[in-house]
């Protein structure tokens, strides 16, 4: 297609001319330059529907041209909702319009247009309400709903996030945002300021209205700007929220960008806002700031023929703007009964343009097929109401609205500003803002070019001066004389079709239809009709739907309110929302060891643990048996580095322990170990461990691998809190620790140390200091597997060394690693508790069957007290081994599968597992206190609804007489 | 009886492509491996006392550091304190007596040094902390998180071009190294070395 609606060369324009782009839009060819956005370049080649409306599937063209054309979103490739009306074009673009079915032009679904007076408001809601359609509406909306094809395959996008500092953030660099950023940085302070547009300026590039000084202005301000070694100009990325303390997240096309200000200046702006009228919405209906976007930033002519509907100056100079490009002019309609005449009016005049005054855009009449303007139907307008007598019809192709603006105050509510509503503007200023926050420009309710600047300047040094630069300029800013926003801008129609929110397709009866059904509050409203909820988050439809609802219920619009502002104020990519993951992951020194010996590794926690060893053809289960039996027939060896490992050092390390732990340490010997449990203040178990003292005033001691990191931090509060004469080392990463286990543990460590490894020497549950092949190591006798071991443990940095020396000494005794699935076994043969899968957030030692490490007779422990009294009251539950019958063949119970007795829940199991060493299921349940007597059965539910007898078994399991972990002596 | 062979946390996770040399050192960024650099850590109420009696400089404010012959302690937080320095300074250190109040930290940290044009922006990706708002010779010492893992990170400028120094628990340093590469890949354009020309001063590592 030919560029039939480019203009000549413009001075400022943001086209490369000399870079012709091609590209497809609805399978045709078209042509466009660089910077042209996709609907610029399309607009210029004449195409005038570039999608379809969400729920009507009216055609749709430029709108607003400001990141808000909600009804030109396109689909290119996996990228959906590309939105057309700032999305640059590039070389071999294939776009298609998002909400149509089999295409823009057939879109079977343009039929919903003869049918809304079957969907009215509160359609969608009342669908819902009987539950026997329920389904079937469903089905239908989710055809019709959503927007763009999701790609299922499209690969994962590692978007980066990063942070980053200023004293002073202005949002906005138009007049006044530039202006502000010159004034603080001239006293000093480092300023960011961002724009999401692709070049600075904002209106000072494009609201020229024969006023050519107002753009050469802006342009020096830019420059200075520009030079300026304070301030960094940032294009293209638009601050989508405030949060706290400035925390501001700025967007661009790549990242997220969470930035930290000291200061914050809001110069964003105002939105344009619609003229309400039926047919409003045809393509070739445009808001007067985007025709005036659309000539002087990308030369295209928007229309022919235009009939440009005002009610405030900025329409005139608009008017003024198409003229000078090209475009006949064929009436001004002017909503207002009298105003001040402004310049523009007056040239106008003298050029002879039929002008009229308070008159109204009754409809805009459609060319056939709707795709686009055929003429203005105008009347005469006085107090909100057309006089249909007066009608008349001015032949056109297209129509420009100014009729009023919206502040863009979305991050200024988010900051928490108290916004009012000036009837001088007719439109919500700041009324307080909060600290550290500024406005300025139209956001604040100043039109006025050079008031702008002024404005600008006083919001800029007052930031500047809040953070410690300089001090705070003292600026006249000049009170507005007119408003540039009408009051009522909104013709109602028999026909309806007059649209309010072009997002959901909402009309003006739709608005009065629900504050008859009751619906008369503004967030009652906003939910009901869905105004505000589309894409362009009620940024062209807040502020007539706040009109309408006021006039229905007769309120002035302050007293009708807004809505809240949340952030994001723009919807953000979710591919920018997700960014770069960081999941922290742990991994024991000999990680890449257990890897090359075949581990399937599993999570815990942040942890890398191994699960089982792979071996060649064979199946997990075999390979968890089989290192089981290494265990316990031979010799075994488990990486345990994942335990907490902290220690304590000082006089009253012993007197900590004592106040933390149940049991008792003041009288633990030097060179021996005992196990600890440790409670909360409520009594409940929240972790276990083993304490080692290696001398007097130091103890070495570990905790659950989950909880090591939560414990070294409560300990460390606690000790602050207490003051006592001993300090807390959290050495779990820094310590490699490795458990070897099994009847030949010995024999293999015996080859790589000259510790005295008899028992006599070196009984159960002592500790040894001493060197494990050459490297420094502490040795413990402890069996968490219920075999003869040793838990050794040394530097991080020696830990490969020691699991090499060890796996080299076992070689003569077939040392097989094991993992965490064997090692969960073995102790349950043992029936030894892991805290938190056999306990949970209200077990009690007692409960547990751990009251034999409770020594409440010390002066004071942690969920002492609360013991004590639970220790009073009947029991309600308890941790007891079980056994399913060697017979039972059929489906295995699981964990948390509940126990039955007498059809009532009595409890569930914690753990079980299948003992090949004792040819069984066994597990460990939690029962009601009836349930926990020796050969008690009971029954438990298992997945399939079928119940399973399981009788209670004193635990261990295996080797009761613990004869595997102590020697005959 | 085994030798003991002392290994960084990295060991086995840097890939040779990773240890390209760049003669004129005009890396956007690298990453160099300083784990196995001589270190001691102490705590407790008396432990800026007990190092003053060793005759070693302690620095005054919190979260500050002092250059000592090769190498520097940092004070983390009031009464914590990491020492890096010659093997001579840190044997002494580690052999000398446990004193009353002072607690010995056993030091196994994934330690980094970080540089290259591009450093700050791969800490801006990584990092909620404003680095270039601290003066480096106030000598900071900054205890924050990095990529989800509580890290030290000491900024200095060299010649004008600013260097990370990072301590991370070891047991992340896979993770750690990963992910900072990955990332710093996409910021220097494939041009991230491992290694960098005078980068032994930093290293002090025996093997990769």
């Amino acid at each position: 297609m030919s560029n039939n609606h480019r203009l000549p060369r413009l001075p400022g324009e943001w086209i490369d001319r000399a870079h012709s782009i091609e590209f497809e839009f609805e399978g045709k060819h078209f042509q466009g330059f660089a910077g042209d956005t996709i609907s610029s370049a399309l607009w210029a080649s004449g195409q005038r529907v570039l999608g379809r409306s969400f729920k009507y599937h009216r055609p749709r063209g430029i709108f607003s041209l400001a990141n808000h054309d909600v009804n030109g979103m396109m689909q290119w490739g996996q990228k959906l909702n590309v939105r057309a009306d700032v999305t640059l074009l590039e070389m071999g673009m294939q776009l298609s319009a998002v909400n149509t079915f089999g295409g823009l032009n057939k879109d079977p679904a343009k039929v919903l247009n003869h049918l809304s007076r079957f969907l009215p408001v509160g359609f969608y809601y009342k669908a819902f309400h009987g539950k026997r359609l329920f389904p079937r509406w469903e089905r239908v909306f989710r055809t019709l709903a959503g927007l763009g094809k999701v790609n299922l395959s499209t690969p994962r996008l590692l978007t980066p996030k990063d942070y980053a500092f200023c004293a002073v953030l202005i949002v906005g660099a138009g007049p006044s945002g530039l202006a502000a950023a010159l004034a603080a940085a001239d006293q000093g302070a480092d300023v960011v300021i961002v724009d999401e547009n692709a070049q600075a300026g904002g209106s000072g590039g494009y609201q020229i209205g024969g006023e050519l000084a107002k753009r050469e202005a802006t342009e020096a301000l830019l420059v200075r700007v520009i030079a300026h070694p304070r301030i960094r100009l940032l294009t293209g990325i638009y601050a989508a929220g405030y949060y706290t303390d400035h925390w501001i997240a700025l967007v661009d096309d790549k990242k997220m960008t969470k930035l930290r200000a000291e200061a914050v200046v809001i110069a964003a702006g105002s939105f344009e806002q619609p003229a309400v009228f039926r047919n409003n919405d045809l393509p070739g209906v445009v808001l007067g700031s985007a025709a005036q976007r659309l000539i002087y930033r990308y030369a295209v002519r928007p229309m022919q023929r235009a009939v440009v509907l005002c009610a405030n100056a900025d329409g005139y100079r608009v008017a003024l703007d198409l003229i000078v490009h090209g475009v006949m002019v064929a009436a001004i309609v002017d909503l207002r009964a009298h105003h001040q005449p402004c310049d523009a009016e007056v040239e106008l005049a003298a050029k002879g343009v039929e002008m009229h005054t308070g008159t109204c855009i009754v409809e805009a009449l459609p060319t056939p097929g709707c795709s686009g303007v055929a003429g203005a139907r105008i009347a005469a307008f006085a107090n909100g109401v057309a006089d249909a007598a007066t009608a008349r019809d001015i032949p056109c192709d297209g129509i420009v609205m100014s009729v009023g603006w919206a502040p863009a105050a979305n991050l200024l509510y988010q900051a928490g500003t108290h916004m009012r509503y000036d009837d001088l503007v007719e439109q919500f200023v700041p009324d307080a803002l909060p600290p550290g926050v500024f406005a300025c420009g139209r956001v604040n309710g100043v039109y006025d070019f050079k008031a702008r600047l002024l404005d600008g300047e006083r919001a800029g040094s007052a930031a500047a001066a809040h953070v410690g630069f300089g001090e705070k300029r003292s600026v006249s800013v000049p009170v507005e004389l007119e408003s540039s926003s009408f009051p009522w801008p909104i013709v109602a129609h028999p026909q309806g079709k007059n649209f309010v929110d072009f997002d959901e397709d909402l009309q003006l009866k739709d608005f009065e239809n629900a504050v008859q059904e009751g619906f008369d509050n503004i967030e009652l409203l906003k939910r009901f009709t869905t105004n505000g909820m589309g894409p362009s988050q009620g940024k062209h439809s807040n502020m007539n739907a706040l009109r309408i609802l006021a006039r229905l219920v007769d309120k002035h619009p302050r007293e009708v309110g807004t809505t809240t502002a949340r952030p994001f104020f723009h919807p953000v990519p979710m591919a920018l929302l997700a960014g770069r993951g960081f999941h922290p992951v742990r991994r024991t020194p000999m990680h890449l060891r257990h890897a090359a010996m075949g581990a399937y590794f599993m999570s815990a926690g942040d942890w890398q643990r191994p699960e089982y060893y792979a071996r060649q053809h064979k199946d997990r289960l075999e390979c968890i048996r089989e290192e089981v039996d290494m265990v316990r027939h031979g010799v075994g060896i488990i990486d345990v580095g994942t335990l907490g490992k902290l220690e304590i050092i000082g006089p009253q390390a012993a007197e900590f322990l004592e106040r933390v732990y149940v049991s008792r340490y003041a009288n633990l010997k030097i060179g021996m170990t005992r196990y600890a449990v440790m409670c909360d203040e409520t009594g409940v178990v929240v972790d276990d461990g083993v304490v080692a003292r290696l001398a007097e005033d130091h103890f070495y001691f570990t905790t659950t691998t989950s909880g090591a990191t939560a414990i070294y931090r409560e300990l460390s509060r606690l000790n602050t809190q207490w003051q006592m004469a001993c300090g807390i080392i959290n050495h779990t990463g820094a310590f490699a620790a490795i458990n070897l286990a099994g009847p030949q543990s010995r024999k293999v460590l015996a080859r790589v140390t000259t510790l005295d490894l008899s028992a006599a020497a070196f009984p159960y549950l002592a500790i040894r200091e001493g060197k494990v092949a050459g490297i420094p190591a502490r040795l413990m006798r402890v069996g968490f597997v219920g075999e003869w071991g040793y838990e050794i443990h040394v530097p991080a940095e020696d830990g490969v060394a020691l699991w090499d020396a060890l796996v080299a000494a076992g070689s003569p005794f077939g040392i097989r690693p094991f993992g965490v699935e064997a090692q969960r076994l073995l102790r349950l043969e043992k029936g030894h508790v892991i805290i938190g899968q056999d306990t949970d957030g209200l077990t009690t030692p007692f409960e547990a069957g751990l009251g034999w490490a409770v020594k409440m007779d010390k002066p004071f422990f942690i969920g002492q007290r609360s013991l004590q009294i639970v220790d009073k009251q009947p029991q309600r539950q308890r941790l007891v081994g079980f056994r399913l019958d060697q017979a039972h063949g059929g489906p295995a119970p699981q964990e948390c599968h509940l126990v039955i007795h007498d059809g009532a829940i009595s409890g569930r199991i914690t753990s079980i597992g299948w003992s090949h060493i004792l040819c069984a299921y066994i597990g460990l349940a939690m029962v009601t206190p009836e349930l926990a007597k020796p050969d008690q059965t009971f029954e438990i539910r298992i997945t399939d609804g079928s119940l399973v007898v399981a009788r209670v078994t004193p635990t261990p399991f295996y080797d009761p007489e613990q004869r595997q972990q102590k020697e005959e002596a | 009886m085994t030798t003991m062979l002392r290994q960084s946390p990295l060991a086995g996770w840097k890939t040779p492509d990773q240890l390209v040399q760049d003669q004129q050192g005009t890396a956007t960024l690298w990453m160099v491996d300083r784990s196995l650099t001589p270190r001691f850590g102490c705590k407790g109420p008396s432990a800026g006392e007990w190092l003053a009696a060793q005759g070693l400089p302690v620095p005054a404010p919190a979260n500050s550091w002092v250059e000592i012959h090769n190498g520097r302690i940092a004070r983390l937080g009031r009464s914590e304190f990491l020492i890096e320095g010659s093997e001579t300074i840190v044997s002494r250190l580690k052999s000398s007596p446990r004193a009353d109040g002072v607690y010995p930290v056993l030091r196994q940290d994934l330690a980094l040094a970080l540089g290259g044009q591009a450093v700050r922006n791969l800490f801006a990706q990584t990092c909620s902390v404003n680095f270039a708002a601290m003066g480096p010779a106030a000598h900071p010492v900054v205890l924050t998180s990095m990529v989800g893992v509580g890290v030290v990170v000491i900024p200095e400028q060299i010649q004008g071009v600013p260097r990370f120094l990072l301590w991370a628990d070891c047991t992340y340093g896979p993770y750690l190294w990963k992910t900072l590469l990955g990332i710093a890949k996409e910021l220097g354009g494939g041009r991230v070395l491992a290694e960098i020309p005078g980068a032994q001063a930093l290293a002090h590592e025996s093997q990769p």
